[in-house]
């Protein structure tokens, strides 16, 4: 099947946005998005981004049923480790599920893994729900492994008011 | 309380960083994992484009460990990005020398990263602790952290090197 990969530019943020959303439902935590559009082009695209995206597209004539030709994408920044240096995180990996089982996800992937090797990095990490066996499997086939299993690391999070407190030095 | 300052890391600190990234992973029994150098750590941190920041806990000289150093602790950490709500700050180590300890330093240093987090428009701090490691994990959830994995069911997983190169290659 006809599709291509390539580097997100600012026009791509409205199918971004659309596809965070389709990609929040699937995983039933689609209320807690409040990134907008308008926060992807200014995070993204400017001088200083905090992240990099890639699109898969298809030729007009392969668009989704509601028209769309950009079908998937992978969001993706550089992180450090404190033990190997730098490193690469996918933070997201969609396809629509119209397009699924004609290689885009493993293309996207790979996308972001050649990315990560050019800029010196020597893991590429990312997170994944429990529940989602699928997308676990397709992981483990490409030569994974899952770090809070096997050294039982928990991912842990501090936000708004816990987080105003530590600024504050409450207790 | 003991005499200390914190502040921004520079570049004639990194072998103390590295010390202390070792004497971090030790107690982690995975100090044979780090394999960054000092010079990774020169080009990675101080650059145009830097993967990580650092603050460092100072003595003054004659409040120094017992074998001499005055930088007691240190956090390294970098900002991500979450789709969902943005920018967060993600804490990648933290460490206070064991002889230092109780005096209130660890506590400033996650202050002081907190501050930068709201001060930055991060929503959130991420970070991630073994799960064995309960007095750790007691000293986060003391400061209104949650545990995603257990919560959520998120799984962190790694993809190192040599898998990274099967997949590029694989096209």
């Amino acid at each position: 099947m006809g599709f291509i990969i390539r580097a997100a530019t600012l026009e791509d943020c409205k199918d971004i946005s659309r596809m965070i959303l389709e990609l929040a439902e699937y995983e039933k935590v689609s209320d807690q998005v409040k990134i907008t559009q308008r926060d992807l082009e200014q995070d993204g695209f400017s001088k200083n981004p905090f992240f990099h995206g890639i699109i898969a597209e298809v030729p007009e004539d392969l668009k989704s049923k509601e028209g769309h030709t950009k079908v998937g994408y992978a969001l993706y920044f550089y992180t450090y480790s404190s033990w190997k240096g730098r490193a690469v995180y996918m933070e997201d990996l969609y396809v629509m599920p119209e397009f699924r089982g004609k290689g885009i996800g493993k293309a996207l992937m790979s996308k972001v893994s050649q990315l990560g090797l050019a800029a010196g990095c020597t893991q590429l990490n990312f997170t994944v729900l429990d529940w989602n066996k699928s997308s676990l499997d397709f992981y483990l086939k490409q030569g994974c492994w899952d770090v809070t299993s096997d050294l039982g690391y928990h991912c842990m999070r501090c936000e708004g008011v816990a987080l105003e407190h530590l600024a504050q030095g409450d207790l | 309380m003991a005499n200390f300052i914190l502040r921004k890391a520079e570049p004639k600190d990194v072998s103390d960083i590295l010390r202390l990234i070792k004497e971090l992973a030790k107690f982690e029994e995975m100090e044979d994992q780090v394999i960054l150098t000092e010079k990774d750590l020169l080009e990675d941190g101080f650059g145009d484009h830097p993967f990580y920041h650092c603050i460092v806990a100072e003595v003054p000289k004659q409040e120094q460990s017992v074998d001499g150093h005055v930088i007691i602790g240190f956090a390294m950490y970098y900002f991500t990005y979450d789709p969902w709500i943005g920018k967060l700050l993600y804490l990648e180590d933290f460490y206070v020398m064991k002889e230092f300890r109780g005096f209130g330093i660890g506590s400033e240093i996650l202050k002081k990263l907190s501050q930068t987090a709201v001060r930055t428009r991060c929503s959130s701090m991420h970070f991630i602790v073994a799960e064995w490691n309960k007095s750790s994990i007691e000293f986060y959830k003391r400061r209104g952290a949650s545990d995603l994995s257990l919560e959520e069911g998120w799984r962190l997983f790694k993809i190192d090197k040599q898998n990274l190169l099967k997949m590029t290659d694989e096209e």
